[in-house]
């Protein structure tokens, strides 16, 4: 028998089977979440007007993130053990963890808390409000991710995990705040501590005691999370959990690859839906999202045939530094000002010149450290800008958009130096934005349009003059 | 004092010193505040060790403005408005920066060294967050290639003699610092926290002989002073920086009353708390005082070694409340000050007053209000 919330399930990618199946625990999530009757209208009209609802990956993408949504908040009742970790994550352990057991669920909840109660219902507000409210306030630039975790704790729309998978690698702010959730709830942590401490210049080489430290703080991670979950790391792990996101990533490249074509098929918001999910969930959520992105390439190949696109044949195109997690008008709007885009730095880091990590590993641990250190993420600015800068030739960019997240420190690090590396290497303009791409409270895609604008207009009128 | 007298003129004169050590082909080592680096290393290759402490001047934060954004901690980026405008000479000076990376602050200052200052070499290691045998080991990695680097940058050897000299000599200085801390834990005691502070702030770039001759001479001045009156609430100072050129907080305090007597600062007072031991690996020796036995400061994870010292110093200092001074945008000393009140009064009874700056002079009035109502609160 129908309810409320079928029409906006089936706008999402649900099959009605699928509905029926798991209407109790839809039901029982949905009302620990708030969600009501009096939501839908909002919730449909928000989904249609900012998602490509007309792909039917996208809506299945939408499905896939409400699934994790279902399985996050009801995880506790039924048996799982929890376990979350901070964003940005290195999702190696994360998925190890989630290959070793079916009875633990590991996840970073904030993201999924983000890319459901934002961009499906629109009622991220109060959330983030709790997360305020709850040791995170406003005015200090602290990051909004973790008052949106806060937040969906402190309202008990998502459980209190059993152990938290610190980031400590790379955010402060992450690992701090776990303290935080330690003197709150009690709460077990383990660290999985790194240091940044890579010379300018330093990248593609980085130090082997690098490799060794975080390699075996990982190792070290995974024991203790087996000790406190009562579970046993898988011995084939490692293979399983490879296995898993290497299907991910190869439909990732497909997807890239269909980015090129002129005009950008899709709009980036689609992919930032990919993308985000494959370094948030590690179970339910990708198995979804995989499923999804086969539909979508088709879709797209479809499109590209026929030369369908998100924006006009000969948009200028630029490379967008991250969507937005949240509110996906803040993304819309450099399209919506006539700009292609066909890449994040997410995807460029997926779609960049292949990382090679040239010796051989005997643990996880290592092999994963080794691994993120030659991706570039979590080796130092100049990596994360070096990467940027080899995506120019992957999708014949005419420019750059900067959107570093001011709260994040990791991310804002490279604001201004990026901009003048990227100019003087590339030869491409570059707009700084400073962002939130969680909270878009304050930083609005109102906020934001004469800038984007206006850039748009430069990048236009040069590309004409270049045409001419 | 006389002996502040002497580090007053001392370093009136320090950066002509500089220079003509320079001329005569020491090599001057500028390093980041944190307390990581150990001194004993660049002292033991004849080169001179500068710490850059100098911060609390909201004008420098504009220069630094072209550098990075404005959401990082006023005294990182004042560090990038120092090193990049050239407005103090002692950021100038020097021949090669090291920098202990801790956090991403640090990183802020780090990047523009190497990226907008490439004409002064940068030397980066980085300092682990948790304390365990690995990263240990790590720390020993990190101060290991600065040896090789210092080595290779002044041509001189460390050899295991000099380095033993090098360990006495700042022994000497922490000890001191130590015994003048001390005194303060008793009802009478002579020496104020600016007086405390100063000497602190002075041997970052003072020499390390000279500045040991001081705090001598301070010391025996000191027994022979009338104790200072004792009618003001003893309050902890204690937050992530406490900068030359930021008394702010401090004049607040001492106007209204109340009496630091004692602080605790990650960068800008020196660890002095621990010993080098002269026996055994020297290297190891240093790893395990300036990393191990050092208590860590608020980006650590967890916090608690900190936040347990902090308690005990209330007891061994007898103190009446806790000032707690944070920089805007640190997050780790935000994120603590929030659930620190409650296992503080929890711990002792002790109220604790949170205060945030981003060096803005308008900060002063409300500052001064809430600084105020504290003492009287907790004067009663």
């Amino acid at each position: 028998m129908a309810d409320y919330y079928d029409e906006l399930l089936k706008l999402c990618g649900f099959e009605d089977e699928e509905i029926e199946k798991e209407r109790p625990r839809i039901e029982k999530s949905f009302e620990r979440l708030g969600i009501g009757p009096e939501d839908m209208e909002m919730a449909e009209s928000w989904v249609r007007q900012n998602h490509d609802v007309t792909l039917t990956g996208v809506r299945k993408l939408l499905g896939a993130w409400l699934k994790e949504l279902i399985d996050v908040v009801l995880a506790k009742d039924e048996g799982k053990k929890v376990v979350y970790f901070g964003f940005p994550a290195i999702i190696g352990p994360g998925l190890m963890l989630s290959a070793s057991s079916k009875d633990v669920l590991v996840t970073a909840p904030d993201m999924v808390l983000c890319h459901t109660m934002g961009q499906i219902f629109n009622k991220l507000t109060p959330i983030l409000e709790a997360g305020e409210a709850n040791g995170l306030p406003p005015g200090h630039a602290l990051c909004s991710l973790w008052q949106v975790k806060l937040g969906g704790v402190a309202k008990g729309m998502i459980p209190v995990p059993d152990l938290a998978l610190a980031s400590s690698y790379s955010c402060d702010m992450g690992s701090k705040a776990d303290d935080l959730v330690t003197a709150q709830y009690g709460i077990p942590v383990a660290y999985i501590d790194g240091v940044m401490d890579s010379h300018w210049g330093e990248y593609p080489e980085y130090l082997p005691e690098r490799v060794q430290y975080l390699g075996t703080q990982i190792n070290q991670a995974l024991k203790k999370s087996g000790k406190v979950l009562d579970i046993k790391i898988a011995p084939d792990a490692w293979e399983k959990s490879q296995k898993g996101s290497q299907e991910f990533v190869n439909n990732l490249l497909r997807l890239l690859d269909l980015m090129r074509a002129d005009p950008v098929p899709v709009t980036v918001t689609a992919l930032e839906l990919l993308e985000a999910l494959s370094m948030a969930s590690t179970g339910r959520g990708i198995q979804e999202g995989v499923k999804a992105m086969e539909i979508l390439i088709q879709e797209l190949e479809g499109r590209v045939k026929a030369g369908i696109g998100a924006t006009k044949k000969g948009a200028p195109r630029v490379m967008m530094e991250l969507g937005h997690c949240s509110d996906p008008r803040v993304t819309h709007l450099v399209e919506d000002a006539g700009l292609g885009v066909p890449l994040t730095f997410i995807l460029a880091w997926v779609g960049g010149p292949p990382v090679k990590v040239e010796k051989t590993y005997a643990t996880p641990g290592e092999r994963i450290a080794a691994y993120e250190l030659a991706a570039g993420a979590f080796h130092g600015t100049d990596a994360m800008i070096k990467r940027m800068e080899m995506a120019t030739d992957v999708m014949k960019l005419d420019g750059f958009i900067r959107d570093y997240i001011y709260n994040c420190r990791v991310g804002a690090l490279g604001s201004h130096c990026g901009r003048k590396y990227l100019e003087e290497k590339t030869g491409l303009p570059v707009l700084l934005l400073e962002v939130d791409i969680y909270d878009s409270r304050a930083y609005s895609a109102a906020s934001l349009r004469t800038k984007v604008e206006t850039f748009a207009e430069m990048l236009k009128a040069k590309k004409k003059s270049v045409m001419a | 004092m006389k002996a502040l007298e002497k580090l007053d003129s001392h370093l009136k004169s320090r950066l002509t010193d500089l220079s003509k050590a320079k001329e005569q082909g020491r090599k001057i080592i500028g390093y980041t505040a944190g307390g990581y680096l150990p001194e004993e290393l660049v002292l033991a290759c004849d080169a001179i060790p500068v710490c850059f402490i100098q911060a609390g001047d909201n004008a420098i934060l504009k220069d630094a403005g072209a550098y990075i954004c404005r959401w990082f901690d006023p005294f990182w980026r004042s560090q990038i408005g120092y090193l990049t405008s050239g407005k103090d000479p002692y950021y100038t000076i020097v021949d090669l920066i090291v920098i202990p990376i801790t956090d991403n602050h640090v990183r802020a200052f780090s990047n523009t060294a190497g990226y907008y200052t490439p004409e002064i070499e940068s030397f980066v290691f980085g300092v682990p967050h948790v304390k365990d045998k690995l990263a240990l080991e790590y720390y020993i990695h990190g101060i290991s290639r600065l040896k090789k680097k210092l080595e290779e940058f002044t041509g001189v050897e460390i050899t295991k003699s000099r380095l033993k000299q090098a360990i006495r000599l700042c022994n000497r200085e922490r000890e001191l610092f130590r015994q003048i801390s001390l005194m303060r834990q008793s009802e009478n005691f002579a020496v104020t926290s600016k007086d405390f502070v100063a000497l602190n702030h002075g041997s970052f770039p003072a020499d390390k002989e000279v500045m040991v001759e001081i705090l001598e001479s301070f010391v025996e001045e000191v027994k022979d002073s009338v104790p200072l009156p004792k009618d003001g609430p003893r309050i902890l100072f204690t937050g992530s920086t406490l900068a030359k050129g930021d008394s702010k907080v401090m004049d607040i305090i001492e106007d209204t009353g109340g009496v630091v007597v004692i602080e605790e600062f990650a960068e800008g007072i020196r660890p002095y708390w621990g010993k080098v031991k002269l026996e055994g690996d020297l290297m190891a020796n240093l790893a395990e005082s300036y990393f191990m036995d050092r208590v860590c400061p608020g980006w650590f994870r967890p916090g608690t070694e900190r936040l347990d010292f902090l308690i005990k110093l209330t007891r061994d200092y007898n103190v009446a409340g806790l000032i707690w001074y944070q920089l805007m945008y640190r997050e780790s000393y935000k994120v603590e000050s929030y659930f620190f009140p409650d296992i503080l009064r929890k711990e002792t009874g002790l109220n604790m007053l949170t205060l945030e700056s981003e060096y803005d002079a308008m900060e002063t009035g409300p500052m001064k209000t809430r600084i105020e109502t504290f003492i009287k609160t907790i004067r009663r």
